[in-house]
């Protein structure tokens, strides 16, 4: 993974010095709140419902055992002993006092990490595959872009007062794990006829309240263009982008507004004129920050193939574990291993400084001394011999990180809702851990298979409700919190938005609607083979409709 | 705008401060014979070009995020002065103005940032091409004065003033 070098260092802790002047003026009166508003954002630092909130940037989503270890050590120092991994692949502690934000920034850059570009209106923090580098059906690993644009983007003197906050996604595989079609960019990265690296470029897609898709509009930009291209584009959104309304002063509108043909044309115009400057990226340098993530040079395991069998025979617990948490890597010896943050019952994205200890203890023995952390709020290790899993397992049995989830209707995304964030209209954790209960019994969990049911608690939609097989939404009706839900959403290769399924339910029926819904499906499905997602785009909304309707519908 | 606001207004370079010799005025008329002028983009556009070229006064032109600059672009040999405004420190238009005068169209005159300018944004208005700013702001006022400008050591993307780090393509070191 990236290492930072002498520049780097410099920059972070110039900015660190920074940013501890500004709290010491804050904290001694000199600056109002309003008047430190704009740096304690610029720094990460948000104020929620109760406290600050520090946001740390976790580069599109690696971490070393050693930054982890920092992240927990953190957790248990100066805040309440956990931290929440994020559907940005970031993680928020909820509870640093504003007076150790300084330290806590301090010592994030001994290991080389920073909380800037995680909020405000700039180019955030890069999000990538979480299984990038190391996916069997990756083509280039995407992150040394990622990694470009994360420099690149860093302080930039045209684009940190955008319209409102830019997000870049990318990947380097066929199927999509990074959602790219629902980021301000999304990047493909894949190869021509030719054998050369080059990206789909996407534009334009978001959540929010304004649900959008993300259009393509070029098929293959060469990687040597890659600032040029993106600065074309921020640079349009930044002089066309609306700004007299926060809610459309995303890209997403600038492209309905103005057409994707309109749009792609201003943006290749813009793009002609700095096509050969000082943004065309070396080869040269391509190749050495792409050196740094070259993946570690594995040892042939051979012995695991049979290990695994014999071990997954005598454990009924790791062979479902393995299946459902376990995906296949480049070397065939090895497996990507899913960390569920999700026990059942418990709160989406948390984990405790013990937690996150051993997670890092367990990477550096057994995974490289690599991390990722995943948009769905689970930790991944990336090379895991498959000889080791037996051994992985056992330790993170120890602390509860062993659930066989992934992927699963208990590995629910939700965002903080009421119980942290001023903006919400109802709870969105405590519905997420009912679900969990409903649905948690193992073979109840295997018999539905893929199921993603995302919650937000407010149409801001940071629980990426509108592409979950199942969303759910807070909403306030006359005082009360009611929760909408809508089905068939979908952020993978072919990304969807939700449709609403109608009025909303209280939060004491809006589990029984979710177990409808899932009955439904199970009665109507092809096959085992069909998931809920395949089956709703078969059969529609229609039945489920029915399920959830039906009674209420035909007395009316 | 009170006459003591007007009053605390100053004009900062690279090289710090400075006397301002332009005015804003809505129109010529309007303002008098000073020698040297702002007027509105509307108002400027309206001049005629001779009388705008053989004028002995200065004619700058102050252009609003909103408006668009290119009907500048073909007579920016003969501006002397073009401002452009941040009306709100966040409203971020001006600096993509700013890189494309500049940068692309190789404007020579004075860039000036006017309006909402902190302390914060004053190294990203100097990357950007502007190569005054006027000031009011009292932090923002002191700081400058000790020439305390939230610089880092490096930056991690072309902008004036700078130059390669001798490092990535990207990357570029201050020149003092
Ligand atoms: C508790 C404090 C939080 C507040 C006040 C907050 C606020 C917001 C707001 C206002 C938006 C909409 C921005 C827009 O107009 O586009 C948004 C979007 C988003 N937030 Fe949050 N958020 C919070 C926490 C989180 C957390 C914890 C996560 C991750 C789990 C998150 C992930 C996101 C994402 C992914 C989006 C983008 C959705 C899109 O594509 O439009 N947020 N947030
Ligand atoms: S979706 Fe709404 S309630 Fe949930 S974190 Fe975002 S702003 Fe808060």
């Amino acid at each position: 993974m990236y290492r930072y070098d002498e520049f780097d260092h410099a920059f972070v802790a110039a900015r660190v010095e920074q940013f501890k002047d500004q709290v010491q003026r804050r904290l001694s009166g000199e600056l109002t709140e309003e008047q430190f508003r704009p740096l304690r954002l610029m720094n990460g630092v948000y104020l929620q419902l109760h406290a600050y909130m520090l946001r740390v940037a976790v580069p599109y989503g690696t971490l070393s055992s050693r930054q982890m270890r920092k992240l927990g050590h953190i957790a248990r120092t100066y805040d309440r002993g956990y931290g929440h991994f994020t559907t940005r692949q970031n993680i928020q502690y909820n509870w640093p006092a504003l007076g150790d934000i300084p330290a806590i920034l301090d010592e994030l850059a001994e290991v080389e990490m920073h909380a800037m570009q995680t909020s405000g209106n700039c180019i955030r923090n890069v999000t990538a595959d979480h299984f990038a580098g190391v996916a069997a059906d990756e083509v280039a690993d995407p992150r040394p872009f990622g990694e470009i644009l994360r420099q690149w983007s860093s302080l930039h003197p045209e684009f940190s007062y955008l319209p409102r906050k830019f997000k870049i996604s990318v990947t380097g595989a066929e199927h999509d794990r990074a959602a790219i079609q629902v980021h301000d960019i999304g990047l493909h990265l894949k190869k021509n006829e030719a054998g050369e690296l080059g990206f789909a470029v996407y534009v334009g897609g978001g959540q929010g309240r304004t649900p959008m898709v993300a259009k393509m509009i070029r098929d293959f930009l060469p990687v040597e263009d890659l600032l040029s291209y993106t600065t074309a584009i921020v640079r349009v959104y930044n002089l066309h982008g609306r700004r007299d309304n926060k809610y459309k002063a995303r890209i997403k509108i600038l492209v309905h507004e103005t057409g994707t043909e309109e749009l792609t044309r201003q943006i290749e115009a813009e793009w002609q004129a700095l096509k050969e400057s000082d943004l065309k990226l070396p080869q040269g340098d391509i190749a050495a920050i792409d050196s740094y993530f070259r993946p570690p040079a594995l040892l042939a395991r051979p012995e695991g193939w049979a290990a695994l069998a014999a071990a997954k025979k005598a454990d009924a617990g790791f062979a479902a574990w393995v299946d459902q948490n376990v995906t296949p890597h480049k070397n065939p010896d090895y497996g990507v291993v899913t960390i569920s943050l999700k026990p059942i019952g418990g709160i989406p994205g948390d984990a405790s400084a013990e937690q996150m200890e051993l997670v890092a203890d367990i990477a550096e023995k057994f995974s490289q001394d690599e991390i990722r952390v995943s948009h769905e709020q689970n930790l991944v290790l990336p090379s895991v011999a498959l000889a080791d899993l037996h051994m992985v397992y056992e330790l993170l049995l120890t602390d509860g990180l062993a659930t066989a989830n992934a992927g699963l209707i208990t590995d629910i995304i939700a965002c903080p809702g009421l119980d942290y964030c001023a903006l919400a209209n109802a709870r969105s954790i405590p519905v997420a851990q009912r679900i969990s209960v409903r649905f948690g019994a193992a073979e109840r969990q295997s018999e539905i298979g893929e199921l993603k049911i995302k919650i937000s608690g407010c149409i801001n939609a940071c629980g990426h409700h509108h592409v979950g097989h199942i969303g759910i939404l807070g909403v306030e009706k006359k005082g009360e919190e009611l929760y909408q839900i809508t089905l068939g959403g979908s952020a993978d290769e072919i990304t969807t938005v939700g449709e609403i399924t109608g009025r909303g339910f209280s939060s004491e029926e809006v589990v029984d609607a979710i177990e409808k819904i899932v009955d439904t499906y199970l009665g109507l499905r092809a096959s085992k083979d069909e998931t809920f997602l395949a089956a709703y785009r078969r059969v529609g909304a229609a039945p489920f409709k029915e399920a959830l309707y039906g009674e209420i519908s035909r007395a009316a | 705008m009170s006459a003591a606001e007007q009053n605390q207004k100053q004009l900062w370079g690279r090289e710090g401060f400075r006397d301002d010799p332009y005015i804003e005025a809505e129109s010529l008329d309007a303002a008098g014979d000073a020698p040297a002028v702002i007027l509105p983009l509307a108002a400027w556009l309206g001049l005629d070009d001779d009388v705008r070229r053989t004028s002995n006064r200065r004619i700058g032109v102050a252009v609003a995020p909103g408006e668009d600059i290119d009907p500048l672009l073909e007579k920016l040999d003969t501006i002397p002065l073009i401002a452009l405004q941040f009306p709100a420190f966040n409203d971020g238009r001006s600096y993509s103005k700013a890189e494309l005068l500049k940068g692309r169209h190789g404007f020579s005159g004075e860039l000036r940032a006017v309006g909402d300018v902190l302390i914060d944004q004053v190294v990203f208005m100097l990357r950007a091409g502007f190569d005054t700013l006027q000031v009011t702001n009292r932090i923002a006022l002191e700081r400058l004065k000790g020439r305390d400008l939230h610089d880092t050591p490096g930056y991690y993307q072309p902008g004036r003033g700078s130059a390669q780090a001798g490092s990535y393509s990207w990357r570029r070191m201050p020149v003092a």
